[in-house]
C-alpha cells in the first residue's frame, strides 16, 4: 500500500512536471477562459441586479468549457512519445495511472478557477471570494475531473478524437452542472445553508460514484 | 381531457421501454466486462438502439400532449429534461462506437460507458427533483401529487406496459440476431481478404 501511494505520488510529480514545462495546456485554457467571459459579457450585457446571482452559473460554464480543452490533452502526450505500454510495464497496479491523470487534472482545473475567479471578481466589480462559492467550486472541480478524465481516456483513442470528448462528456456531467449552478446560486443570493446542502451532497456523492466506477473499469480501457 | 388522453398509454408504454431498454443495455454490459463475450456486446448495443428510439417517442408523444394540456410544446421540467439527456447519452455511446476500428476495444468503450451513463441518469433524475416538477405521476407514495385515474384506466395502462414490453423483447432479439449476422459477414468478408491478399501482404 505505501508503494502504490509511492507511486501515485511519482507519477502525478510526473504529470505536473510535463505540464510545467511546456506550460502548453494551462496558457491555452486560460486565455480560452477569459475570452469566453468577454463573450459572455458581450453576449448577455449583464444587468448588474441579476449579475449576482448568475455570475457561478457563468464562471461554470467558463470553467467547464476550458477544462474540457485541457481533458483531451491529458492523455496526448503517452500516446504521441508512445510510452503507454512502458508507464503499464512500470507501475503495479493500473487504477494509480488513472488516479494521477485525474489528481493532475483537478490541480489544474483548481489553478484554473484561483486564477479565473479574482480576474472575474475584477472585471465586474463583484466580490466571490466567499468560503462556501470556493467549496461549491472545489468539489465540482473533482466530479468534473473525475467523469473527464475517465471518458477522455477513451476518447483519445478513438478515431474522432477531441471531436468526441464534449459530446460524451456533457450529457454524464449535466447533475454537476445543476448542482454547481443551483448551489452557487443560493449562495450568492445570500440563503441560508440548508438550503442548499443538498446540492452539495450531490456534487459529493457524483465525485465518489464517478471516482470508484473509473478505479473499477480503468483496467478495461488501457489493456489490449 | 379527451381524445389527448389516448395519448397517454402510449407515452407511458414507451417510457417504461425507454428505460428499461437502458437498464438491460447496462446489465449486459457488466456482463460483457466480466465474461469478454461479444454477443453480450450485441445485445447491449442493440437495447441502446432501441431504447434511443423509445425514447425519442416518449419525447415526441409527450409533446403532443403537453400542448394542449400545458399549453406550451416543451417545458424545462425535470421528467422532460432527464429524458432527452438520457437520449444524448446513447447518442453519443453510438459515436464512441463509430469512432473505434478494434472491435474489443469498440466493445469495451461502449461497455463502460453504457454503465456510467446508466449511473448518472438517476443522479440528473434526483438532482432535477429538487427543482419542481408538474409532469404528473402516476407511481407516487404521496396520494395528494397523484393522477386520479380510475380503474378501466389502470387496466388500460398495465395491458400497455405489459405489450410494450414483449414489443421490446421481441426488438432485442431480431435487432441481436442481424448484429451477430453482419458480424459474420464482416468476418468472412476479412478472412476473404486475407486469403486473397495474404501473400502479398506478408511479401
Amino acid at each position: 500500500m505505501k508503494k502504490w501511494f509511492a507511486t501515485l505520488k511519482t507519477l502525478i510529480w510526473k504529470d505536473l512536471l510535463q505540464e510545467w514545462r511546456s506550460k502548453d495546456m494551462l496558457t491555452a485554457m486560460l486565455a480560452f477562459a477569459i475570452l469566453t467571459i468577454f463573450i459572455f459579457n458581450y453576449a448577455m450585457e449583464l444587468d448588474p441586479r441579476t449579475r449576482a446571482s448568475l455570475a457561478p452559473g457563468i464562471l461554470w460554464v467558463v470553467i467547464t468549457f476550458s477544462g474540457t480543452l485541457g481533458l483531451n490533452r491529458s492523455f496526448v502526450a503517452e500516446q504521441e512519445q508512445g510510452s503507454f505500454d512502458a508507464l503499464v510495464l512500470a507501475v503495479p497496479g493500473l487504477g494509480s495511472i488513472w488516479l494521477a491523470k485525474q489528481i493532475t487534472n483537478f490541480l489544474i482545473m483548481l489553478l484554473l478557477i484561483l486564477i479565473i475567479l479574482p480576474i472575474y471578481s475584477l472585471l465586474y466589480n463583484q466580490n466571490l471570494f466567499n468560503p462556501a462559492l470556493i467549496a461549491t467550486f472545489v468539489l465540482g472541480a473533482w466530479a468534473f475531473s473525475a467523469a473527464g478524465t475517465l471518458l477522455a481516456s477513451m476518447s483519445s483513442q478513438s478515431r474522432m478524437r477531441d471531436l468526441l470528448l464534449p459530446v460524451m462528456l456533457f450529457p454524464i456531467l449535466m447533475p454537476v452542472n445543476m448542482a454547481v449552478v443551483k448551489a452557487g446560486e443560493g449562495i450568492m443570493n445570500g440563503l441560508a445553508f440548508a438550503s442548499y446542502q443538498n446540492w452539495l451532497l450531490i456534487l459529493l456523492v457524483y465525485g465518489i460514484i464517478m471516482t470508484t466506477i473509473s478505479l473499477m473499469v480503468f483496467d478495461y480501457v488501457i489493456l489490449e | 381531457m379527451g381524445w389527448v388522453q389516448k395519448v397517454f398509454y402510449f407515452h407511458v408504454g414507451a417510457g417504461w421501454l425507454g428505460m428499461l431498454a437502458f437498464a438491460v443495455a447496462m446489465v449486459v454490459s457488466i456482463i460483457y466486462l466480466r465474461k469478454g463475450d461479444l454477443k453480450m456486446d450485441a445485445i447491449a448495443a442493440s437495447a441502446a438502439e432501441i431504447g434511443f428510439l423509445f425514447s425519442i417517442i416518449t419525447t415526441l408523444s409527450g409533446m403532443i400532449w403537453a400542448r394542449p394540456s400545458w399549453n406550451t410544446w416543451w417545458t424545462w421540467d425535470p421528467r422532460l429534461t432527464t429524458m432527452v439527456i438520457m437520449a444524448f447519452t446513447y447518442l453519443a455511446y453510438f459515436l464512441l462506437r463509430n469512432g473505434m476500428d478494434n472491435p474489443i476495444k469498440r466493445a469495451r468503450f461502449g461497455s463502460i460507458y453504457l454503465i456510467v451513463g446508466f449511473i448518472t441518469v438517476p443522479i440528473t433524475f434526483f438532482s432535477a427533483r429538487l427543482l419542481r416538477s408538474i409532469h404528473p405521476t402516476v407511481f407516487s407514495s404521496n396520494s395528494g401529487e397523484k393522477m386520479a385515474m380510475t380503474a378501466p384506466m389502470y387496466q388500460t395502462m398495465g395491458f400497455s406496459i405489459f405489450a410494450f414490453t414483449i414489443l421490446f423483447v421481441f426488438l432485442l432479439i431480431l435487432r441481436s440476431q442481424l448484429r451477430m449476422e453482419e458480424q459474420k459477414i464482416k468476418d468472412a468478408e476479412a478472412l476473404e481478404n486475407e486469403i486473397e491478399f495474404g501473400e502479398v501482404n506478408n511479401g
